[in-house]
C-alpha cells in the first residue's frame, strides 16, 4: 500500500520566509523593520494556508516517510501554532522597534523556531521528533537573549542549560524505544510493541522530556525564571507557541500509544495533572511580580490541558484541541497586552509598576484585563468556554475527584489574577510617564486577540466544530 | 400565547450597547453621562413597554435561537409576568443609580457608567434566560463589572472588598458550573437527549445523594449573592465600601438575582432534594433573620447598619422559599422588589447624607431633623417602609411570608414575627441617631436635597407608597408564575 506522501510546502514556506528574511536584512540594510515583519508575516499565512484550505493537489507532494500531515490533529495544531507565531510578532515589532533590537534575526528566528515546532507536530519518526525539538529550542534561546541585556542573557543561559537536561532525557528516551522495538518508526514502535522492555521506560523518559518544554509539574522549576527574564513578546511566543507544540507531541505520543500504553499512562498522567494544577496554582499565590504570576498561571494551565487529555480514550482529542486553541489566544493575550504597556527601559513587573495603567494605555492594559480574566476562566471570554469544556470532558470520562480539584484550584487562583486588576484600575497612577508612540501592528494585535478571545466566549461553536471534526482519526 | 420578537434581546442588550458607548465617550464626561441617562430611560421604557408586545392573555414572550450546538446549549429568553416585575424593578433602580452617580463617579464616567450598564444588562440576562448554561454565563459575568464598581469608585478599602465580594462570588459559581456540567451529563445519560433547558432538565432522575450534591452547589452559588447566613461576610463590607450607586444595584438587583436563582432555578430543578432540605433552609432564613437583626443593632456605621438589615430581609425570603407555597413565594417575588426599593433607597439617602457630613458614623450624625426637614421627611419614609410599616410596601410582602409560614409551619411564622419585631428595634435606632438628637459640634451647615435629589427621592417614594397601598396589580402579575413555580417545587 502506498502512503501518498505529505506536502511539504507548510515547512518549505517557513524555510524560504526565513531565508528570505535572512537575505532582505543582509542586502537591504535599510529596510524598515515593518516591512520584514510582514515577510514573516506572509510566510507564515503562506504555511498556515493549504492547510486549511481545501487545495485538492498537494502542491509540494513528496515521498517522505517520517512526517504525516494525514491527521486532523496535525493539521489543527500545524495552524494554531502558526497563528500563534503570528501573534507574537505583531505584538514583537512595536515592542523590538522602541527598544533597538528590531533587525531580520528576530524575525527569521521565529519562523525557524515555528518550523521546527511544525516538524515536531508532524513527526512520524523519533528522528524527525527529536530534530524537530531541538530545532524549536535553538532559535529560541538566541530569543530569550535578545534584548543583550543582563536578565534576558541569564534567562537565555537558564532556558539552553534546561533545555539540554531535557534534550538528554528525549535521546534516551528515544534510544530506549528503539532497543525495544528496533525500529525509528513512531507509529510502529509504540503501537506494536505494548509493554516490551524498555519501551515504557523510554516513553516515561519522553514525557520527561516533553515535561520540560510543556513545563509540566514538577519539571516546571524553570518557567518563571526564564519568562520573567525574557522580553514580554519573547515570553508570548515561549508560552503559546512553544508549550503548544509540545503538548501536541504529547497528545501525538498518547494517540500513537492507544490501549497498550494507556494502562500504563493513566495513573501516570492522573498524577502529573494534579501535581501540575497544585504546584502552579500554588506557585503563583506567593508571587509578587506579574511575569512569575503568568509563568506559575501558565503551568497551572498545562495541568488543565493534562486533564482533558486524560478524558481523550473517553471522548476524543476534541477538548484538547479546544483547550490548546484557548490556552495560546489567552497567554497571547496576556503577555502581549504586558508587551504594548511595558515602558521602554525594562518590562513591567511589580504589582505598583502597574497603578494606574489602565486609565493610561486603554488598549494594552485592557488586552492585558481581558487575558486574565480569561485566564481565571470569567465569561464572556474565551477562557470560560474552555473550562466548561475541559471540565465537562473530564466529567464525562469519569474523573470525577481531578474535575473537584480543578475547581478547587481555579477557586484559588481566581486571587492572583484579580490582584493585577485592582493595580491597573483601582489606584491612581504612579507619576507620570512616557507614552509609546501607538503602532499599525499593535493596535491589529490588539484587536485580532480581543476579538478572538471575546468571540470564541461568546460563540464557541465554530472553533469547538472545527476541533471535534479534526480530531476523528 | 409564545409570541416570538426580538424584543427580549434588545432589553438584554441594550444597557450593553450603552456600556460601549459609555466607555467609547470616555474623554468626554458629559457626553459619557448622557449616553447613560439615555440608555437607562430607554431601557426603562422598552421594558414598560413589553406587555403591548405580548398581546392578551397572561404575560409571555419567548426568543429562541441555536447556540452552541456541541452542548446543546440554546438562546433561550422567556418573559412571564415575574421577569417582568423584576426587569421593571432593576430598570428604575439603573436610572436611579445613573442619577445618584454624578460626584462619585469623579474623573472616570465612562467607566462608572459602563459598569453599572454592563451589571444591568447581565442582571435581565439571568432573568430572562431559561437555559441553564446561558444562564450561568449571566450569572457569571456580572462579578466582573460590580468588583470594578466597587474597587475603582469605593471608600477607603474599596480594593479589598471588592476582591472579597469577587473571591465569595466565584467560589459559589464555580462548584455551581461543576453541578451544572454534572446535571447536563446524568440527564442526557439517563434519558439519551441532551439539553440544558429548564424545562427538559426538571424531572432528571437523579439519586437522592446525587440530587443533594448537585442542590447543595447551587444554593451554594445563590447563597452566596443572596446572602444566606453563614456565607453572608462579604456583604458588610461591600456595601460599606461601595459608592451609593454601587451599594442601590448590589441591595437592589444583585441579591435578588440569588433569590431569583433559587426560585427559578434550584428548587424547581431538584424538588425532591429541596423538600429534603427544607428544614435546613427554614433555619437558615430564621437564622438570618434574628442575627442579621441582632448585628445591625449594634452597628455604628450608618451603612453597616443597613447592610445587616439587607441580609435580614433576605432571610425571610429563604423562609418563604423554604416553605414553599404560593401565598409564601408570592410573599417571596413582592418581598425581592419591596427590598429593592426600600433598602436601595435607604442606601441612596444615606450617600447623600455622607457625601455632606464626611463620615457614615452615627456618633457623628444626628440634628438633621432641623437642618434638612425635606431630606428627614423621606428617610422616616423609607425606614418605617423597611421595618414594615402598614401602608407602605414591605408590609404586605412580610404579611404574606408570615401567613405562608403559618400555613406550612406555625412556629416558623411565629418566629419570623418575631424577628420582625427586633428590624422595628435597629430601624428606630437608625432614625434616632441620624435624624433627631443633637447635631455633632462643628459639623457645619448641611444643606437640604437639591432638585436631582428630591426627583430621585420620589421615583423611590411614589412605589413604596403604591405598592403598600395598591399591591394588588403587582400580585395579579405574579400569580400565574408564582402557581407554575408553586407547582414544579412540590414533591412529585
Amino acid at each position: 500500500m502506498t502512503v501518498p506522501g505529505p506536502d511539504l510546502f507548510p515547512f518549505a514556506a517557513l524555510a524560504f520566509g526565513a531565508l528570505a528574511v535572512f537575505s532582505l536584512g543582509a542586502f537591504l540594510r535599510g529596510l524598515p523593520g515593518w516591512a520584514l515583519s510582514l515577510v514573516t508575516l506572509a510566510a507564515l499565512a503562506a504555511a498556515a494556508a493549504p492547510l486549511t484550505l481545501p487545495l485538492p493537489w498537494p502542491l509540494l507532494p513528496a515521498q517522505v516517510s517520517g512526517l504525516s500531515l494525514a491527521e486532523g490533529t496535525t493539521r489543527f495544531y500545524m495552524v494554531l501554532i502558526c497563528s500563534l507565531t503570528a501573534g507574537a510578532v505583531l505584538f514583537m515589532q512595536p515592542y523590538a522597534r522602541d527598544r533597538g533590537f528590531e533587525g531580520d534575526e528576530i524575525y527569521a528566528l521565529m519562523l525557524l523556531a515555528t518550523l521546527g515546532m511544525l516538524v515536531l507536530v508532524a513527526a512520524r519518526d523519533w528522528m524527525y521528533f527529536f530534530l524537530g525539538l531541538e530545532m524549536f529550542s535553538l532559535p529560541l534561546y538566541v530569543l530569550i537573549g535578545s534584548r543583550l541585556d543582563g536578565r534576558s542573557i541569564e534567562a537565555a543561559v537558564k532556558y539552553l542549560i534546561m533545555g539540554a537536561v531535557a534534550s538528554s532525557f528525549l535521546l534516551f528516551g528515544i534510544a530506549l524505544i528503539y532497543a525495544g522495538s528496533g525500529t525509528t518508526d513512531m507509529v510502529a514502535g509504540l503501537a506494536g510493541a505494548g509493554l516490551r522492555s524498555p519501551v515504557p521506560l523510554g516513553v516515561g523518559l519522553v514525557l520527561a522530556g516533553l515535561g520540560f518544554k510543556a513545563s509540566l509539574a514538577p519539571f516546571h522549576l524553570w518557567t518563571p525564571d526564564v519568562y520573567e527574564g525574557a522580553p514580554a513578546p519573547v515570553t508570548a511566543f515561549l508560552s503559546t507557541a512553544s508549550k503548544v507544540a509540545a503538548f501536541a507531541a504529547l497528545l501525538r505520543i498518547f494517540l500513537l500509544g492507544g490501549e497498550a500504553l494507556w494502562p500504563l499512562l493513566e495513573p501516570l498522567v492522573w498524577g502529573l495533572a494534579a501535581l501540575t494544577m497544585v504546584a502552579g496554582n500554588l506557585g503563583a499565590l506567593t508571587q509578587r511580580s506579574l511575569k512569575r504570576i503568568l509563568a506559575f498561571s501558565s503551568v497551572s494551565h498545562m495541568g488543565y490541558l493534562l486533564m482533558a487529555l486524560l478524558a481523550v480514550p473517553a471522548v476524543g482529542p476534541g477538548p484538547v484541541l479546544f483547550y490548546s486553541a484557548v490556552y495560546g489566544l489567552m497567554d497571547l493575550g496576556a503577555f502581549g497586552g504586558l508587551a504594548l504597556i511595558s515602558p521602554a527601559r525594562r518590562d513591567l513587573d511589580d504589582m505598583e509598576s502597574l497603578d494606574g495603567l489602565g486609565r493610561e494605555r486603554p488598549w494594552g492594559a485592557g488586552l492585558l484585563a481581558v487575558g486574565l480574566l480569561a485566564l481565571a476562566g470569567m465569561p464572556p471570554t474565551a477562557g470560560f468556554m474552555g473550562k466548561l469544556v475541559l471540565f465537562e470532558a473530564a466529567l464525562s470520562a469519569g474523573y470525577v475527584w481531578l474535575a473537584v480539584l480543578g475547581m478547587a484550584m481555579a477557586v484559588l487562583s481566581i486571587y492572583y489574577y484579580l490582584r493585577p486588576l485592582t493595580h491597573l484600575y483601582m489606584r491612581p497612577p504612579a507619576g507620570t510617564r512616557a507614552r509609546p508612540s501607538p503602532t499599525l501592528a499593535g493596535a491589529v494585535a490588539v484587536g485580532l486577540v480581543l476579538a478572538g478571545l471575546l468571540a470564541v466566549g461568546v460563540m464557541p461553536g465554530p472553533l469547538l466544530d472545527a476541533a471535534r471534526a479534526l480530531a476523528v482519526p | 400565547m409564545n409570541a416570538q420578537t426580538h424584543l427580549l434581546s434588545v432589553v438584554l442588550f441594550l444597557p450593553l450597547a450603552g456600556a460601549c458607548a459609555a466607555l467609547l465617550l470616555r474623554e468626554r464626561p458629559g457626553a459619557s453621562r448622557a449616553a447613560g441617562m439615555v440608555t437607562a430611560v430607554a431601557e426603562l421604557a422598552v421594558t414598560a413597554a413589553l406587555p403591548l408586545a405580548a398581546g392578551p392573555g397572561p404575560l409571555r414572550l419567548v426568543e429562541d435561537a441555536a447556540w452552541i450546538t456541541r452542548f446543546h446549549a440554546r438562546y433561550t429568553l422567556v418573559l412571564d409576568g415575574l421577569s417582568w416585575v423584576l426587569l421593571l424593578m432593576s430598570g428604575l433602580l439603573f436610572l436611579l443609580a445613573v442619577l445618584v452617580s454624578r460626584r462619585e463617579a469623579g474623573a472616570r464616567p465612562g467607566l462608572f457608567i459602563a459598569c453599572l450598564l454592563a451589571i444591568q444588562s447581565s442582571a435581565a440576562g439571568v432573568f430572562l434566560a431559561r437555559d441553564l448554561l446561558l444562564f450561568y454565563l449571566f450569572w457569571e459575568v456580572q462579578l466582573i463589572p460590580m468588583f470594578l464598581l466597587i474597587g475603582a469608585f469605593g471608600h477607603e478599602d474599596s480594593r479589598r472588598a471588592a476582591v472579597k465580594f469577587f473571591l465569595f462570588g466565584i467560589a459559589g459559581g464555580l462548584c455551581m458550573l461543576l453541578a451544572v456540567i454534572g446535571l447536563y451529563l446524568l440527564h442526557g445519560q439517563a434519558t439519551g437527549a441532551y439539553t440544558l433547558a429548564l424545562d427538559g432538565l426538571r424531572g432528571t432522575p437523579v439519586g437522592s445523594g446525587t440530587g443533594l450534591l448537585l442542590f447543595a452547589a447551587f444554593v451554594l452559588a445563590f447563597g452566596v449573592k443572596l446572602p444566606v447566613v453563614p456565607l453572608h461576610t462579604w456583604l458588610p463590607d461591600a456595601h460599606t465600601q461601595a459608592p451609593a450607586a454601587g451599594s442601590l444595584i448590589l441591595a437592589g438587583v444583585l441579591l435578588k438575582t440569588g433569590a431569583y436563582g433559587l426560585l427559578r432555578w434550584a428548587v424547581p430543578l431538584f424538588p425532591t432534594a429541596a423538600s429534603a432540605a427544607m428544614p435546613v433552609l427554614l433555619a437558615l432564613g430564621l437564622a438570618g433573620l434574628f442575627y442579621a437583626s441582632c448585628i445591625a443593632f449594634a452597628q455604628t456605621d450608618a451603612k453597616r447598619l443597613v447592610a445587616y438589615s439587607s441580609i435580614g430581609h433576605m432571610g425571610l425570603v429563604v423562609l418563604a422559599l423554604a416553605v414553599w407555597n404560593r401565598i409564601s413565594l408570592s410573599g417571596a417575588a413582592l418581598q425581592m422588589v419591596n427590598h429593592a426599593l426600600s433598602t436601595g433607597a435607604l442606601f441612596v439617602m444615606l450617600g447623600m447624607l455622607s457625601e455632606r457630613a464626611g463620615t457614615r458614623e452615627m456618633s457623628r450624625l444626628g440634628g438633621a431633623w432641623k437642618r434638612m426637614p425635606v431630606f428627614s421627611g423621606f428617610f422616616l419614609l423609607f425606614a418605617m417602609a423597611s421595618a414594615g410599616l402598614p401602608g407602605l410596601n414591605n408590609f404586605v410582602s412580610e404579611l404574606l411570608v408570615v401567613v405562608g409560614a403559618f400555613k406550612a409551619a406555625p412556629w416558623a411564622g411565629g418566629l419570623a414575627f418575631c424577628a420582625m419585631v427586633l428590624t422595628l428595634a435597629y430601624v428606630l435606632r437608625l432614625v434616632r441617631r441620624t435624624l433627631f438628637g443633637q447635631a455633632p459640634p462643628g459639623s457645619g451647615e448641611w444643606a437640604d436635597v437639591d432638585a436631582r435629589e428630591v426627583l430621585v427621592l420620589v421615583l423611590l417614594a411614589v412605589p413604596v407608597i403604591g405598592l403598600g397601598l395598591f399591591p394588588g396589580p403587582v400580585l395579579d402579575l405574579l400569580r400565574g408564575p408564582v402557581a407554575e413555580l408553586a407547582a414544579q417545587g412540590m414533591m412529585p
